[in-house]
């Protein structure tokens, strides 16, 4: 039911929800006495915002960065315009122009056009020795 | 590489003197600036691998995606920390904003360094304003306990690792990133090599971190202001990976037989994290857990040395860094919410914010390492490379890849699904901000699936 309070902000739940049985101490006040109510350890903060403050209260259109509107869209539009259409976009443009590093992309491009040359000539796709082995020089059996 | 570093110096001025109604437009705007010229150093022009090359810094296939990661985080964290900070009295903002600037410079400085006392001097320079984020910005008393593990940490590591260059520069009298691979090995006693290589490589096994030395990482992590969180997770670790991935060259006979306990480490640490991560009930924590994991197996993927773990380890650093900055800005969502990292107290989330379900869902996605994304694609090369040097590793791996699945899952349905408490019936609903931070976290990383050619790193040709 208190839900139902929270389309005016967030203080009035929270004041009718302290209100409630649960910050009533139960134990005896004596100095022997180990144990504290929550009640006692944190007492309810009203001066102190310190967060609860619901800035869409006081500006709609809050969009997280200021309390001033006018610093709070231009903060916004600033974000939003170098973070993705200058940095990602240009930025992104940038990198997918950069030339073939290494030629990787050379190299599978020009291995599928052999492949498909050499498929076509039915040749062998590629030659066993990776050395010619006419120029490997061995040693004879015998000698050591 | 000055058209980058000059604008980045003058974000300080920038921030100093912009009134202060439009202090964080204007920041947010030069950051994007920065970032667009970083997109020009993935043109690696030239056959030696070294592009934009002076006698100080250079960039090459390996640093280019990590400075371009590094150059578009930073529009992120401010993004991320508009809103906690617009509390805060002016100058301390203007503050927070140079911080994080002069953490861009140096990172910037380090990964395009060529000489590796420079590189040296801004890993450790990297860590003051880090250190002053969390211990000065963090919003729980712990945050000093996490400022000095955070700190000590790397400094141990790496007051050897200063002495171990030291001895590498009087023996080959350069340091330099492009003389080093060609130069003699050091030569030095058995005993003596052994300790000169893991004082190398102990600095940056503590930053990735290896499980053994990770205990500085839960607690950054947790305690760090959100832009803190998402630099940490995205960058620093990363330096810690970068490093090694360049000491590795000239470590080169060494390591055949000095690796091998950490790799076991870093695998078990995998398995393990993950399963520290199932037993979470802080969000933040959770997934700083995970990022240990992650990193384990990039810490796997490098030191096995193989180009497809090189490759992975690269690929893998990359991806996480979004996706885990990504996780850190949910995590941030709903602690300005709740003002408690609990998930217990944050559940049900779909019905209260249902569009920042699907950024909770992608994000939770990428962390799973589910194909296409590049996450996936990092990870299994370096399960690919750890296989073929042995059979063994695929069962950690397995495991590890399967609890990383559990725990993404069990953080996507705790904080989503399920009722929605009673006492968070009446939460703001998303700014746009919000939403455009994670847009620009994710869709990069979609983006990646498109050219992934661009994270390959040295083996792309």
């Amino acid at each position: 039911m208190l839900s139902r309070f929270t389309r005016l902000g967030t203080t009035l739940p929270r004041i009718l929800a302290n209100s409630g049985v649960r910050f009533v101490s139960q134990s005896q006040k004596s100095a022997s006495a180990g144990s504290a109510t929550l009640s006692e350890l944190l007492p309810p903060q009203d001066s102190h915002d310190h967060g609860e403050v619901n800035h869409y209260v006081k500006n709609p259109d809050y969009h997280g960065f200021s309390t001033d509107p006018v610093v709070d869209q231009w903060n916004m539009r600033l974000a939003f315009f170098f973070g993705v259409s200058v940095v990602l976009v240009i930025g992104g443009t940038f990198i997918h122009y950069l030339p073939d590093y290494g030629m990787r992309q050379w190299a599978r491009r020009e291995a599928e056009r052999l492949l498909k040359h050499r498929e076509a000539k039915a040749l062998p796709l590629i030659a066993e020795d990776y050395y010619d082995s006419s120029k490997i020089v061995l040693a004879a059996a015998g000698e050591d | 590489m000055l058209k980058i570093l000059i604008p980045t110096l003058f974000l300080l001025p920038t921030t100093w003197l912009t009134s202060s109604k439009w202090l964080w437009p204007t920041a947010l705007t030069q950051s994007m600036l920065i970032a667009l010229g970083s997109i020009t150093w993935l043109n690696n022009t030239t056959d030696t691998g070294w592009t934009a090359l002076n006698s100080y810094i250079g960039t090459d296939p390996l640093s280019t995606p990590l400075l371009v990661l590094s150059c578009w985080l930073l529009p992120l964290m401010l993004l991320a920390s508009q809103n906690h900070l617009s509390s805060e009295p002016m100058n301390r903002q203007r503050m927070y904003i140079t911080l994080l600037a002069t953490l861009q410079l140096f990172l910037i400085l380090a990964f395009g360094a060529t000489e590796m006392i420079m590189f040296y001097v801004m890993f450790e320079a990297t860590l003051i304003p880090t250190l002053l984020v969390i211990t000065r910005w963090g919003n729980q008393t712990e945050r000093l306990n996490a400022g000095t593990y955070f700190l000590f940490y790397t400094l141990a590591g790496s007051l050897p690792l200063l002495v171990a260059l030291l001895m590498l520069q009087n023996s080959t009298g350069t340091l330099s990133l492009l003389i080093i691979p060609y130069a003699k090995p050091l030569l030095l006693m058995p005993f003596g090599s052994k300790i000169w290589w893991a004082a190398c490589m102990i600095a940056f096994l503590v930053k990735m971190p290896l499980y053994g030395m990770h205990l500085w990482l839960p607690k950054a992590h947790v305690e760090a202001p959100v832009a803190g969180s998402m630099v940490l997770a995205a960058v620093l670790l990363k330096l810690g990976g970068y490093g090694m991935m360049r000491l590795m060259i000239v470590l080169d006979p060494l390591s055949k037989e000095m690796v091998y306990p950490f790799i076991v480490l870093a695998l078990w640490g995998v398995i393990m994290t993950g399963s520290i991560c199932l037993r979470q009930t802080d969000l933040k924590s959770l997934i700083a857990y995970s990022s240990v994991s992650h990193m384990g197996l990039v810490a796997g993927g490098i030191l096995i040395q193989t180009p497809w773990g090189f490759t992975g380890a690269l690929i893998l650093m990359i991806a996480h860094g979004l996706a885990s900055s990504a996780l850190f800005c949910l995590a941030n969502t709903n602690y300005e919410r709740t003002h408690s990292r609990t998930m217990l107290l944050a559940r049900g989330l779909q019905i209260a914010l249902p569009l920042m379900t699907t950024w909770w869902f992608i994000a939770s996605l990428a962390n799973l390492a589910l194909p296409p994304l590049p996450n996936l694609m990092g990870e299994l090369m370096i399960l690919t490379s750890l296989f073929n040097w042995s059979a063994w590793t695929l069962i950690l791996t397995g495991i590890g890849t399967l609890i990383t699945a559990a725990y993404s899952l069990y953080m996507f349905l705790m904080s989503q699904r399920g009722p929605l408490p009673q006492h968070m019936l009446a939460l703001p609903p998303s700014y746009t901000r919000e939403h455009l931070l994670m847009a620009l976290h994710l869709i990069p990383l979609l983006l990646i699936i498109l050219k992934p050619a661009l994270l390959w790193g040295w083996f792309a040709c």
